[in-house]
């Protein structure tokens, strides 16, 4: 049982790495109907940046400047290579987005160097024994965050005029515009938002651990957590993080066990394969809207 | 002459002048006026004496992949031992270059076996290969062309090829040593944690044959794919539940920091030895550096970088102010075989592929100046006398520039003394 909350505790600080990468993917869907595929490459930045600053300014000064700073990079990428795309089909601007996460990413690994890198967090593999069960410091962290962070989001799109205008963008971009709602801001304010999100998911993925040229391959699993929960539901970004998050722990956890025969891990593809049953059964995801075709 | 003419005319000449030039630089790069591909009677680019002829030796290594860390050292090191050379009047009436032909593989066998032919007819030999499924990927090619490879890699399976002037003890031997120390230790059982593949693979059979020849209880923990991250979730439950008491880890630093930081936060206290490329100082850097300095060993059959014997004195000098970094020290140390080879070559007037390979099979030990293992380069007996099997245990040691220290001198545990390889380790996982 100890070992099954172990996996479970786990589950939740990663699944809240995972909701965070989502929410990025989310808020960009929502508002330009598109899945950005730069969001690893905004996160490896992120994380990269965070390295230099930590050890000069602090950890949490570090993750602030370095969030703020990619949210300003993924602002100029927005102004600059999608903005002139909009109104051409969405696997145009797709396609794009693929290029910008190739060149952000390579001059991003030129930074790592030879060696390891570290984000210098306070949690390191700091542990508390609660029954029994070793519960991570650094996953109780990245789930404390992301709660702050998700809450916070929550209230900017109930209770600002850009986070209203976003949602009404998003409800029906001709009818927003033709209320006065500026399009191009909200583009640009959902861009800055996901990168600023992928570079806090991307410093905790990196607590207690090293960062190396492929650190952005975490990033991938917000697509099986975004199908789950939903393309277009901030909610089901969160609730998929976390289910996801939590049942690779599980399987990696009890691989051994369950299939003795099979020397790969399958924890890792997990995901996917929620990702491939959602798919085959809902679609629209858990909390997606279900798309209407008139006949 | 019409106009359309006239252009093609203007054409055709301007590409015969421009195939005749490329065909005249190539040449001159080749070395046709040498004794054959790679040697050439014009001096090497940026030749310390002009007067003397140029061999080429081509590396394939990784400078962007997963391993970069050990390739660019490794290659730097190489660099480093070939310029000293030929600022000491090279090799006979040659210099030797080792920057022109060095290609990056980033990791990928496939792009690995399309830039040796890439390089192929423009080198005497392979100074460096990295990787040992790479390696193997242009083995056949190499064998065919009697083209002399260094391997990077330190799989059991060098001693059966010919044409491979591998060095130092392989990953399965220093495994065995590591089980035979921790027997010796009085350890009751030991656990592997590994990558899938040759090189996790060979450390693992390795360990699995100690184990078995020493009455230890043995599980074996193969880790996610080699660039998979480190999340190692998985092995680290495996460890804590089977409490062994040394683990061997043959992985990458950031999997084995992973590991050993992982299992020690949950109060494990076991011990850990881990090959070769599981080391590397920036480790201590990380969270897990507190655990690792208490729980890591590493094992190595070549010194420390401090090591006070001349050839290592030597490369530290050669450094000048890089870090202090192993797999430098190794590419360093390993161009006391090919300058071996060529000196006996060029001595037996045998300066071409084939002279090499046969000068290569020939040598019983070189001397390296106590750079390389005990063993290293007897390559005249069959594959059980090539290989080398002493091993050392160095300590983590923040005080030591290389930041590991010697903590067991070089020894060879009973069961690597007596073990007979009939087939690469990692073949029988």
């Amino acid at each position: 049982m100890t070992q099954l909350l172990g996996a479970v505790a786990g589950g939740i600080g990663v699944g809240s790495i995972y909701a965070l990468l989502a929410l990025g993917f989310v808020i960009i869907y929502k508002s330009m109907g598109v899945i950005s595929f730069a969001q690893p490459a905004f996160l490896l930045a992120g994380t990269v940046l965070v390295t230099y600053l930590s050890p000069e300014i602090g950890f949490f000064p570090a993750l602030v400047v370095g969030s703020v700073a990619i949210a300003g990079v993924a602002l100029v990428v927005e102004r600059v290579a999608i903005r002139p795309m909009v109104g051409k089909a969405v696997f145009v601007i797709a396609i794009i987005t693929i290029g910008i996460d190739i060149i952000v990413r390579i001059v991003s690994g030129m930074f790592v160097g030879s060696d390891q890198r570290t984000v210098r967090d306070p949690w390191g593999l700091d542990a508390w024994e609660v029954g029994g069960v070793y519960v991570e410091q650094r996953d109780l962290a990245a789930f404390a965050v992301t709660t702050v962070l998700v809450l916070a989001l929550f209230a900017f799109f109930r209770w600002t005029p850009i986070g209203l205008a976003m949602r009404a963008s998003a409800l029906d971009q001709e009818a927003a515009m033709a209320q006065g709602v500026n399009v191009g801001t909200v583009f640009a304010v959902s861009w800055a938002l996901a990168g600023a999100l992928a570079t806090v998911a991307g410093v905790f993925a990196a607590a207690g651990r090293t960062v190396d040229q492929n650190h952005w391959h975490i990033a991938l699993l917000a697509l099986p957590v975004i199908i789950l929960g939903g393309l277009d539901s901030l909610g089901g970004a969160v609730l998929g993080g976390l289910v996801i998050g939590i049942t690779q722990q599980v399987v990696t956890t009890y691989h051994r066990d369950w299939f003795p025969g099979l020397d790969t891990n399958i924890g890792s593809i997990t995901p996917y394969l929620v990702m491939l049953v959602v798919l085959l059964v809902r679609p629209y995801g858990l909390f997606g809207t279900r798309e209407v075709e008139r006949v | 002459m019409n106009r359309r003419s006239r252009s093609v005319g203007v054409l055709a000449t301007a590409l015969t002048v421009t195939l005749a030039l490329a065909g005249c630089g190539r040449d001159d790069d080749s070395g046709s006026g040498g004794a054959g591909p790679g040697v050439t009677d014009d001096p090497c680019p940026n030749a310390v004496d002009d007067s003397k002829g140029c061999i080429y030796l081509g590396t394939i290594t990784d400078l962007t992949g997963v391993f970069k860390g050990v390739g660019e050292p490794f290659t730097a090191g190489q660099k480093a031992f070939w310029d000293e050379i030929n600022k000491a009047g090279g090799v006979g009436d040659y210099e030797v270059d080792v920057t022109r032909h060095v290609k990056d593989s980033g990791y990928d066998p496939e792009k690995h076996a399309e830039l040796f032919n890439e390089i192929k007819d423009d080198i005497l030999a392979v100074s460096q290969s990295l990787g040992t499924a790479h390696t193997n990927a242009i083995l056949e090619d190499a064998t065919n062309e009697s083209i002399l490879i260094g391997p990077a890699s330190l799989g059991s399976n060098w001693i059966f090829d010919d044409i491979s002037i591998e060095v130092g003890s392989s990953y399965c031997t220093e495994a065995m040593n590591a089980v035979d120390y921790a027997a010796d230790q009085g350890a009751k059982s030991i656990a592997v944690v590994h990558f899938p593949g040759d090189y996790g693979d060979d450390a693992m059979v390795g360990a699995r044959i100690a184990a078995e020849e020493r009455g230890l209880k043995f599980t074996d923990v193969p880790t996610g794919t080699v660039d998979g991250g480190d999340d190692q979730s998985a092995a680290i439950g495996a460890v804590l539940k089977a409490k062994p008491d040394y683990v061997i880890i043959a992985t990458g630093p950031k999997e084995m920091a992973s590991v050993v930081g992982g299992t020690a936060a949950q109060k494990f206290t076991g011990k850990f030895i881990g090959s070769i490329p599981s080391w590397n100082a920036a480790v201590l850097d990380s969270p897990a550096g507190p655990a690792i300095q208490a729980l890591y060993m590493q094992a190595s059959s070549f010194p420390t970088w401090e090591a006070d014997v001349p050839g290592m004195e030597k490369m530290r000098a050669a450094a000048g102010d890089t870090a202090p970094n192993d797999w430098f020290s190794i590419g360093y140390s390993s161009g006391y075989v090919m300058k071996a080879i060529l000196e006996k070559a060029l001595e037996d007037d045998k300066l071409d592929r084939e002279g090499l390979v046969d000068v290569a099979n020939s040598l019983t030990g070189i001397d390296s100046e106590g750079t390389l293992p005990e063993g290293t380069a007897n390559w005249a007996g069959d594959p059980n006398d090539d290989a080398v099997r002493v091993t050392q245990l160095n300590k983590v040691d923040p005080k030591a520039s290389s930041k590991i220290s010697l903590a067991v001198d070089p020894f060879t545990g009973p069961t690597a003394e007596n073990y007979e390889f009939t087939e690469p380790c990692y073949l029988m996982k």
